[in-house]
């Protein structure tokens, strides 16, 4: 049927080919590298299983993007939210990621401990952003050259144009060879923080805390359960906005959410709204900053009428108010 | 008049190749079923990995109506916490693996059971080996294109389209990552342009050389095993062979052809 010519070379090249690339780019390349890990008694250098789909499932979230060490003053602009999540990321980032970093950070002239100085690194990485805006206009191209230094992340850029899509973080990323993932999971890591930075406010600023993220006495169960986003006191039928543009994800009543909507703003960002009265879109609708998506109500497992609003960076809950300018009192009382 | 020594330069060279070439095909068998089953592997995930995203949408309206379901009740209302927003995500991945795998245990793993016929298998005065064996010659595409058209099974019919479908995925994904290793690797040592236009000859030539060396070699195989594995069964049976594996593929195989397949992007 397959008649051996003297063609084995190319064949034996094309073969070690597709080898190389499952070995690298494929789950089941992964597994094989861990069984042999095991067996040598080496440490594997493939990525968590689930990471081969989104860059970021099953990696861990360095520490220090969980929160800026200093409070906001004032309401940040794009520019500047941009400045604040790659200067957050950056310093989750071993010292070998840093390189392309270190590399611009040299060309300017800042040092990099300034870079990852709390006060001065956000401004510090402005100054990165604004070098490279002119050959990378977008954020998501900006954010990859940043972190997995300007040739790559050009290369890429023109990939994508090639393929005709649009330039995304992981459009971008899944042009690039074997050796990017760190950098990559960075990159990402600082969009979702810059965008969580840039979003607004679903009720009124001047809605009251009523109950802050984290650990907490649950009024209705009685015990200590973690409190996964932020209870603001408003009344029955306020208007509920989306925080930024997104589609609507989920809309949909139980018994402990109450009637609840979640939308997800992409790029690593999703929030969710409990305890409405009504919710005015519908899964798959795409919604605007500031769009009326819902009423607040007292739905679900509720003891009074409030909007329990949540952040999710990366699928994890994040305190919201850790992104905003200025935090609201905390009222005692935290019976909602 | 002394006879003229033969020219030296070209005929060793050639003979080098061939030489090598000789060597490494006596290893074929090892190689060939290797590279089929990787070609595939590859191809698979480039499809899964487009297919993830809706997996999230999918497993979210499910847990909607669970919360739903089991919010009725105040015993069940405990379970609505169940599934949080990262278990879901986490659960949609987990979903997308298991899919991935279960297309790589259908499409991928056949390859390994590719056998290239040997010259002396073919050779009239080795035919007893083969009888005395109990060794059937692998059918050739005409007689397996013939009983596809006279006696179509879905199998038959959908795991080589499958198979076709993610090899061509899988040879983009081999011609991208070669295009940017060599791009990015020669770029400092060449220059741009050089680099450039080696990097994208190199991944046309990885795309022409991994579909006519492997490619068909891959749906060939998946035929061959449909074939082989229809003919098994009689009537009704043969027809319903192989339902669930081409369930499983199938969308795999249209989300490659849909979003997996730049081929003209190395062109561009």
């Amino acid at each position: 049927m397959f008649p051996s010519r003297a063609r084995g070379l190319l064949d034996f090249c094309m073969a070690v080919l597709c080898v190389w690339t499952a070995y690298h780019h494929t789950p089941a390349g992964a597994l094989v590298r861990k069984a042999s890990a095991w067996a040598f008694s080496s440490k594997s250098t493939a990525r968590p299983l689930l990471a081969y789909y989104d860059g970021m499932t099953g990696t861990s979230l360095a520490a220090p993007m969980l929160a800026p060490e200093v409070s906001l003053v004032r309401p940040l602009t794009d520019a500047e939210s941009l400045a604040w999540g790659t200067h957050l990321a950056l310093k989750g980032l071993d010292a070998r990621a840093r390189e392309p970093f270190a590399a611009l950070a040299q060309e300017l002239g800042i040092p990099m401990d300034r870079l990852l100085d709390p006060v001065e690194g956000p401004v510090a990485a402005r100054r990165l952003h604004a070098a490279l805006e002119a050959d990378f206009p977008r954020e998501e191209a900006r954010l990859t050259a940043l972190f997995v230094g300007r040739i790559p992340a050009r290369y890429a850029q023109e990939r994508v144009v090639a393929e005709g899509g649009a330039p995304t973080l992981e459009s971008l990323n899944r042009q690039l060879p074997p050796g990017f993932e760190t950098a990559s999971v960075g990159a990402a890591q600082a969009l979702a923080l810059s965008t969580a930075f840039g979003l607004a406010w679903p009720v009124s600023e001047s809605a009251r805390v009523t109950s802050p993220f984290g650990e907490r006495h649950h009024p209705v169960l009685g015990m200590r359960r973690m409190h996964t986003g932020v209870d603001l006191s408003v009344p029955t039928g306020t208007a509920v906005s989306a925080v930024a543009e997104g589609v609507v994800r989920r809309a949909s009543e139980d018994a402990v959410n109450g009637r609840v909507l979640v939308l997800d703003h992409g790029r690593g960002v999703t929030t969710a709204y409990c305890h409405n009265s009504e919710l005015l879109v519908r899964v798959g609708e795409r919604v605007e900053r500031g769009q009326l998506i819902a009423r607040s109500g007292n739905t679900g497992r509720s003891t009074g009428p409030h909007l329990h609003y949540q952040l999710e960076l990366a699928s994890r809950p994040m305190d919201p108010l850790k992104f905003r300018a200025s935090v609201r009192a905390v009222s005692g009382d935290s019976s909602r | 008049m002394p006879p003229r020594p033969p020219p030296a330069g070209p005929s060793t060279s050639t003979g080098f190749v061939t030489d090598v070439s000789r060597l490494l095909g006596a290893f074929r068998w090892a190689f060939m079923p290797l590279g089929l089953l990787a070609l595939v592997a590859v191809g698979v995930h480039a499809a899964a990995d487009t297919l993830d995203d809706r997996l999230v949408a999918v497993v979210d309206r499910v847990d909607a109506a669970f919360d739903g379901l089991v919010g009725r009740y105040d015993v069940t209302a405990p379970m609505v916490e169940w599934v949080s927003l990262e278990l879901r995500t986490r659960i949609a991945r987990i979903l997308a693996l298991t899919w991935e795998l279960a297309a790589d245990l259908v499409l991928a793993l056949p390859a390994l059971g590719y056998r290239e016929a040997t010259a002396a298998a073919v050779k009239p005065a080795e035919s007893w080996r083969a009888a005395l064996e109990g060794q059937e010659a692998k059918p050739s595409w005409r007689a397996l294109w013939q009983r596809c058209l006279r006696q179509p099974t879905p199998m038959r019919w959908l795991r080589p389209l499958a198979t076709a479908a993610v090899v061509v995925a899988g040879a983009c994904t081999v011609a991208k990552l070669m295009q940017g290793t060599v791009y990015l690797s020669w770029r400092e040592l060449m220059g741009d342009q050089v680099a450039d236009w080696g990097a994208r000859g190199l991944a046309v030539g990885a795309l022409v050389g991994v579909l006519a060396t492997l490619g068909w070699r891959a749906v060939l195989r998946n035929l061959q095993h449909a074939d082989a594995a229809c003919a098994q069964e009689r009537g009704r049976r043969a027809f319903t062979r192989g339902l669930l594996g081409c369930a499983v593929v199938v969308p795999l195989a249209l989300a490659a052809v849909l979003d997996a397949t730049p081929l003209v992007s190395f062109l561009r």
